[in-house]
């Protein structure tokens, strides 16, 4: 095992304690261990950063060739979306799904060694890095409405059924900084989402002279465009709030998701992970 | 002679309102009125007296019980006779005092489970007894002990969260929904006295604004002032509803005053902002099918009494689990209360020398290396070690030894002993204890 391989395992138990004692302190109810908790994601966060870093340098630009690359890349984004959103909002509730996520994403990264794939020379253009960097970043934020807005549809249920509110979702916050997180992720994931499926249809023009070639990737991804762009429009235009978004929001990250692992590793595509 | 508490007391639990209210003791001064006098056994006392409790705790060295004496006192202040007094109150001594006192700063003897008010009516029962110098080495470190047990208890259970009342149950219920309340606006409908409550709860609570509309509009007007609220007329109550987040109901109409089309019309003006309708109004006022609409809650009287009641409950099962942090801080005191004579001070005075002069020993000889092999050597270094330990506490023992001849004197030294060699392994306490603040002896009277 050379240098790097000895420090992703580190991120990853780093990011392995960190996520369970988020777990541990909602279960137990003590928020100050999630403060430790918070602390080492944001040290495994600061080595995962150099690492990825420390990659791009050392293997070139044939890493944008690898799958594992992508997995590590992604559970970075999850990662950089939760602290920006928990500190921004005060709400580090979002922990709780964020990190386990971001654990399995970047178990995957270091696990799945075997898949390389030869992509263009002309992948390292400037498209292709909006077109991965913004579907990222509105993904993560999707994951995040989508989090928060099964809690909030758990919580209204409560309070709309007059039942009991009792041990842990005691501790739960306000219905509208559920909805608070939900509007971020529209507000900002939906241009986000814009941008890199516009920008990927460019890149697909300049590299393979045609915008759309009929892939399921890209057919899945103009659904949950058209998804998002409904409940974009809904928000911003008709004021929807509350049950209606965290339900949309639910279903388009579970699209996304789908159409991420599914399509990606068992349908032909050339968004494929398989050599 | 041995060191006793004695408390006397009656409270909610024991006596009705007149009877609290004859025996309450409005400007208790123990020293000046006569409990604590040259004559007496009494050396330290306390008056704790409020709407639903009256208690007396006195403390003094002494084989005879105190409690005829506090008796005597307490009725003599009120004019009547021990008679009188006598079928309502309680009694405890030592450390079931010690218990009982600890249970009502925690409050878990009030009337409400868990209500804050008591331990501040305490800490100033306290600070006055400190001013009228009553308290002594004995209850000060009583009254300590209870404020930090009700802190303790307040922190690792939960008898004091979650409310207990129907106002509170709201607002609880409206931070919930809404989060922070510092940029909500409120409406009382109708301007009952539950609804002023409840809207001085959620003013405290931090709402921005409120809107009253009442029917007479002159009422509304006088509430409006009284809240530094806003009135707005009863026939616009629909305009104005609709810049409303929380909307409390209280008006005597028979039929339905708001209905679920009016609230229909008033969420597409909101753009879907949550509203929490609370209707305290019997019959009600709020159309029970409001709250089927989107981010629209609705909570009827009993919907929050069935809060309340849960809240209840919680709290008494809570209150076992701080039962056990009473006894175990009980026992605690219990063990320094016995350190107050002065043998197991000698003992652990003596002790402390001789381990301190054990440990010195072990790292000189270690350093001494091949010389310490020497027995000769090592037994002199033993022997001046021990003999400078006792020779170093001979005299502090003797002048303890002399002190504790003296009636009162002896467990304010054996207290100041303890504590600056800190034999109880106290940690260092930040906040100063009030006998510091002022000099002298104030558990003594000259007789």
């Amino acid at each position: 095992m050379n240098w790097t391989e000895w420090m992703e395992l580190f991120v990853l138990a780093l990011y392995f304690c960190g996520a369970v004692l988020h777990i541990a302190s909602v279960l137990v109810r003590k928020p100050a261990i999630q403060q430790t908790g918070r602390i080492l994601i944001i040290i495994g966060f600061g080595l995962h950063s150099l690492d990825i870093v420390m990659t791009m340098i050392g293997v070139g630009s044939q890493i944008f060739g690898q799958g594992p690359f992508y997995f590590s890349l992604l559970a970075w984004t999850l990662i950089i979306v939760y602290l920006v959103l928990s500190w921004h909002l005060r709400m580090h509730f979002l922990g709780l799904t964020a990190t386990p996520m971001a654990l399995i994403i970047f178990s995957f990264a270091t696990t799945l060694n075997t898949v390389e794939v030869t992509l263009p020379r002309s992948l390292l253009g400037l498209w292709f890095g909006l077109h991965i960097g913004s579907l990222f970043l509105s993904i993560c934020l999707l994951a995040m409405a989508a989090s928060s807005g099964a809690v909030y549809l758990f919580l209204e249920n409560k309070i709309k059924g007059k039942s009991k509110i009792t041990g842990l979702s005691r501790d739960l916050p306000s219905l509208a900084l559920f909805d608070k997180v939900n509007a971020w992720a529209v507000n900002i994931g939906f241009p986000l989402f814009t941008i890199g499926l516009l920008s990927g249809f460019l890149w697909a023009h300049l590299t393979w002279e045609r915008f759309f070639s009929w892939d399921p990737k890209e057919l899945a991804a103009i659904i949950v465009w058209l998804l998002f762009a409904l409940l974009f429009h809904q928000r911003l235009v008709n004021g929807w709030r509350g049950r209606k978004p965290a339900k949309l929001a639910i279903w388009i990250f579970g699209l996304s998701l789908v159409s991420m692992l599914g399509i990606n590793f068992f349908l032909e595509t050339h968004h494929s992970f398989q050599p | 002679m041995k060191q006793r508490i004695c408390l006397l007391g009656l409270s909610h639990r024991t006596a009705g309102i007149e009877v609290r209210e004859r025996f309450a003791l409005a400007d208790p001064h123990p020293r000046e009125q006569g409990l604590i006098t040259g004559h007496s056994p009494v050396r330290e006392a306390l008056v704790l007296s409020t709407c639903n409790r009256v208690e007396i705790v006195a403390a003094g060295r002494t084989d005879k019980d105190l409690s005829p004496l506090i008796r005597d006192y307490w009725v003599r202040l009120c004019g009547a006779q021990p008679d009188e007094l006598i079928p309502y109150t309680y009694e405890h001594h030592d450390l079931e005092a010690v218990a009982h006192l600890f249970s009502v700063a925690s409050s878990l003897d009030s009337m409400i489970l868990g209500e804050p008010q008591i331990l501040g009516q305490l800490k100033q029962s306290y600070r006055r007894s400190v001013e009228q110098g009553t308290a002594g080495v004995v209850l000060n470190r009583l009254l300590h002990k209870a404020f930090s047990v009700a802190k303790r208890v307040r922190t690792e259970t939960r008898v004091a969260s979650n409310a207990v009342s129907i106002s509170f149950a709201a607002v609880e219920l409206a931070k919930r929904i809404f989060g922070n309340l510092e940029n909500q606006t409120a409406m009382l409908v109708g301007a009952g006295e539950m609804a002023e409550l409840a809207a001085t709860h959620l003013l405290s609570a931090g709402v921005k604004r409120m809107l009253i509309a009442n029917r007479t509009h002159s009422r509304g007007c006088e509430l409006a002032e009284r809240i530094r609220g806003q009135a707005v007329p009863f026939s616009e109550l629909f305009q104005h509803m609709a810049e409303a987040d929380i909307i409390i109901s209280s008006t005597g109409a028979t039929q339905t005053v708001i209905r679920k089309r009016d609230i229909q019309g008033i969420m597409k003006k909101r753009r879907g902002r949550s509203m929490f309708f609370i209707d305290i109004a019997v019959p009600r006022d709020v159309d029970p099918d409001v709250n089927a609409l989107d981010n629209v809650f609705l909570y009827d009287i009993d919907d929050l009494k069935e809060v309340v009641e849960e809240n209840l409950s919680q709290r008494k099962s809570e209150a076992n689990k701080a039962r056990v942090i009473v006894a175990e801080e009980t026992d605690k005191f219990a063990a320094w209360m016995r350190s107050l004579d002065l043998k197991p001070t000698i003992l652990d005075l003596l002790s402390k020398g001789e381990n301190l002069g054990r440990k010195e020993l072990k790292k000189t000889l270690r350093r001494l290396g091949p010389k310490a092999e020497d027995p000769e050597v090592a037994q002199a270094l033993e022997v001046l070690v021990f003999s400078l330990a006792h020779k170093l506490y001979h005299q502090p023992l003797d002048f303890l030894k002399r002190r504790a001849q003296e009636e009162d004197a002896g467990p304010r030294y054996i207290d100041i002993t303890r504590r600056m060699f800190n034999l109880d392994n106290d940690p260092p306490t930040p906040d100063a204890h009030p006998e510091r603040k002022t000099p002298g002896c104030r558990g003594r009277k000259p007789s």
